[in-house]
């Protein structure tokens, strides 16, 4: 302080003797205060020129980044830094990657070297696996199955290796352990999260410690029976995901890729974490993406049950046929078993199905319909029937009446039916085939009686409508008439002839007729004379006086009423009636 | 839950998180981690709790277990004067390796306080210092919710 000493004893000579002494001062000032202003204008030019501002800060940049950071503000320094960094690193890749490139080879290079490592490592793995199962009884159910299905047995190895599940992913903080995030797959039963996440940290860290290596390499995967716990650490978060059976390699790097979002997307977050949570939940949707099922895995999933569900479609339906089939075939048998009972002429005992073939016992008529040929009818193969029937007399009316007409051969216009016994003949027959009904219907099984009223025989038919006209006035037949006389006298004959084999006696009445011109008392003199000239001329051809009635009615009873000459013509004429009776029997 | 073996950590959790206690022993192999939720200051607080494996002549304790620790409670057995000694020594390595974290001082079996061995001396004068200390009885359950909550009362309010 020398100089400041002196300046401050001097100090008031220069106010004194300005006027004169002002060169004088002015050189004393020269001389005293010179070297300073020379180091003011020194000073100014190192301010005020960047040149030498910029040489100046260049001397300790260095010194005052290594002091800032003593000082315990890193955070800030970096802060600062980093974008400048950033840009700088940008630029310099965009001006000539390769300067980047070789810095950061040497780092490259292991870190590729690691990756390549890994793939490895889950190659081998699988190939391991492959080759444990190509020796197992499980291995030698695949190499029949690739031989069933005709696909390489690689590809079934595949398929059955890589059925995995995803049951749950933790994300977990790294440096506290504590479990950030946890999802998990449908109906899996699960550990308190911040529990499982604490103990997944510790071990982790009992693993590091233990088995330190020099890379601070980490625990990837742990194995608990069927489970596998595969972790995935990030600089903050871990990814753990416990798998059900065997995942594939490729998973690893879903987790790792979900390690990096996660980092990416909350790495604030993540780097102050106090404990609070409620941040993470955003992670739900790329924690739940890690928890589906690999997509060969899923296809395959996916094949499985529709194989499995056309497979016990298939036998459902075989089944359902089979039974419907079955209770269609029961369902004919039965109706066709209630058909034959409703039949006349069969009795069905009992029947039933054993050794594929259905069985009917019961009793048939001969005059029943074969029921053989009713199978047809309810599509029944004929091959599976055992029809077994013993022959029997029925008495149903319709069987009966069958019987009767199979024995009897009645003639085109005679119906025989039955009815509870009572075997009734209707329409007309000849007489021979009528005494043959009268000698056999009664001994015809299930005939007890036989009824002949609407049976006539043909020839009293033919007698009964006989007509044999007559000229008016006359006695004496009309030209022709004789072969009527001669045809009835023939049909008589046999119906006495009819008579005699029935024991009965054939009464035949001859009834003259007139016409209405002419008096009435002349008119039955007429008629008798005509009647009892038809009775001669019946006589005349062999015909038994004792059974002949001749008579005459005048006009009582006309054959027409008369409305013209063919009716009057009619009307002058012989008809006749024929009556059978039983032959008294002498006591 | 820091301090020697035998001391009655796992007691003490296990107290705490399911209200049980068991006179056998059991030492802990490693970490035992458990979950309980309290109460501190009126509002519900996690508390994910480490179970340390005691520490003794052949093992000593791994310091990475303690990564990520908000607070710990440090447990002596009173009726052994050594079990303080070898706290207050871990304490100061804990302190350590992590900086000054929130901690109580666990003076657990108080149900066998006649057989305390422990000078009180020593205790006062660490409380007159400010240090937390609580009496807790495992098999009585005196004191054990207090030393918990508490510990969360102290996370919440220190520092982050």
């Amino acid at each position: 302080m020398p100089e400041q000493a002196q300046r401050r004893a001097g100090s008031p000579a220069p106010e004194e003797k300005r006027g004169s002494n002002d060169n004088a001062l002015e050189e004393l000032r020269h001389i005293i205060i010179s070297p300073e202003q020379e180091q003011i204008v020194e000073i100014r030019s190192r301010i005020e020129n960047p040149e030498r501002r910029v040489e100046d800060v260049s001397s300790v940049v260095a010194e005052a980044i290594q002091m800032r950071r003593e000082q315990g503000d890193a955070a800030a320094l970096s802060a600062a830094l980093a974008p400048t960094v950033q840009e700088a690193l940008h630029e310099s890749v965009r001006k000539d990657p390769h300067v980047l490139a070789d810095a950061l080879f040497p780092v490259m290079g292991p870190a590729i070297r690691k990756s390549i490592t890994e793939t490895l490592r889950s190659m081998i793995e699988s190939f391991n696996e492959a080759l444990e199962h190509s020796m197992s009884v499980r291995g030698i159910q695949w190499r029949i199955e690739a031989l069933r299905t005709g696909r390489p047995f690689a590809e079934i190895v595949l398929i059955h290796s890589l059925l995995f599940r995803v049951e749950q992913v933790f994300l977990i903080h790294r440096e506290t352990g504590l479990a950030l995030n946890h999802v998990t797959g449908e109906s899996v039963a699960t550990q308190d999260p911040s529990i499982v996440a604490g103990m997944l940290s510790a071990i982790q860290q009992f693993v590091r410690d233990s088995f330190a290596s020099p890379q601070q390499e980490s625990l990837n995967s742990l194995t608990v029976g069927g489970l596998e716990i595969w972790v995935e650490e990030g600089p903050h978060a871990v990814i753990a995901a416990v798998i059900r059976g065997h995942a594939p390699a490729d998973y690893q790097v879903a987790l790792k890729e979900a390690v990096e979002d996660i980092e990416g997307r909350f790495g604030a977050a993540l780097a102050r974490f106090q404990g609070d949570t409620g941040p993470f939940r955003a992670a739900d949707a790329r924690l739940q993406a890690l928890l589906i099922t690999q997509r060969r895995e899923r296809s395959s999933s996916a094949r499985k049950p529709w194989r499995a569900i056309a497979a016990g479609a298939l036998v459902l339906g075989l089944a359902v046929g089979w039974i419907s089939h079955e209770g269609y075939q029961s369902y004919r048998w039965s109706r066709f078993v209630s058909f034959l009972t409703r039949r006349p002429g069969i009795v069905v005992t009992s029947y039933g199905k054993s050794g594929g073939r259905w069985h009917v016992r019961g009793f048939r008529d001969p005059s029943a319909t074969d029921p053989t040929a009713d199978l047809a009818r309810y599509s029944l193969n004929p091959d599976k029937a055992d029809l077994q029937f013993a022959p029997f007399y029925s008495l149903d009316d319709a069987i009966v009446a069958s019987r009767a007409t199979n024995l009897l051969t009645p003639p085109s216009g005679v119906k025989l039916t039955d009815h509870a016994g009572t075997l009734a003949a209707t329409g007309t027959a000849p007489s021979d085939w009528i005494a043959k009904l009268n000698e056999r219907g009664p001994l015809i099984p299930g005939v007890v009686s036989l009824d002949t009223t609407q049976l006539r025989d043909i020839e009293v038919v033919s007698v009964e409508a006989a007509v044999i006209t007559f000229p008016l006035g006359q006695v004496r037949l009309e030209p022709g008439e004789e072969r009527v006389i001669a045809r009835t006298a023939a049909d008589l004959n046999a119906i006495r002839r009819y008579a005699e084999r029935t024991n009965q006696t054939a009464i035949v009445s001859i009834i003259g007729h007139t016409d209405s011109s002419g008096i009435e008392g002349a008119n039955q003199v007429l008629s008798n004379q005509r009647a009892a000239a038809v009775a001669a001329m019946l006589a005349a051809n062999g015909i038994s006086k004792e059974a002949i009635m001749a008579r005459g009615v005048g006009t009582a009873q006309p054959l027409r009423t008369e409305d013209g000459e063919e009716a009057r013509r009619l009307n002058r004429s012989v008809t006749f009636r024929v009556t059978l009776a039983p032959v008294a029997t002498v006591p | 839950m820091l301090g020697s073996f035998s001391v009655g950590k796992t007691s003490l959790v296990r107290r705490f998180v399911e209200s049980i206690f068991d006179e056998k022993y059991q030492t802990t192999i490693g970490v035992k981690v458990d979950k309980k939720i309290t109460r501190a200051g009126g509002e519900p607080v996690t508390l994910v709790l480490w179970d340390i494996y005691g520490e003794d002549v052949f093992q000593k304790m791994r310091m990475t277990y303690l990564r990520g620790m908000s607070g710990y409670l440090l447990v002596v057995d009173p009726t052994r004067n050594q079990t303080l000694d070898d706290a207050l020594a871990l304490q100061a390595r804990v302190q350590e390796a992590m900086g000054p974290i929130p901690w109580i001082l666990i003076l657990n079996k108080c149900d066998l306080m006649t057989e305390w061995e422990i000078d009180a001396a020593r205790i006062g004068a660490l409380e007159r210092n400010g240090q937390s200390v609580i009496r807790t009885s495992a098999k009585t359950g005196e004191g054990v919710e207090q030393a918990f909550s508490g510990l969360a009362r102290a996370v919440l309010n220190s520092p982050a």
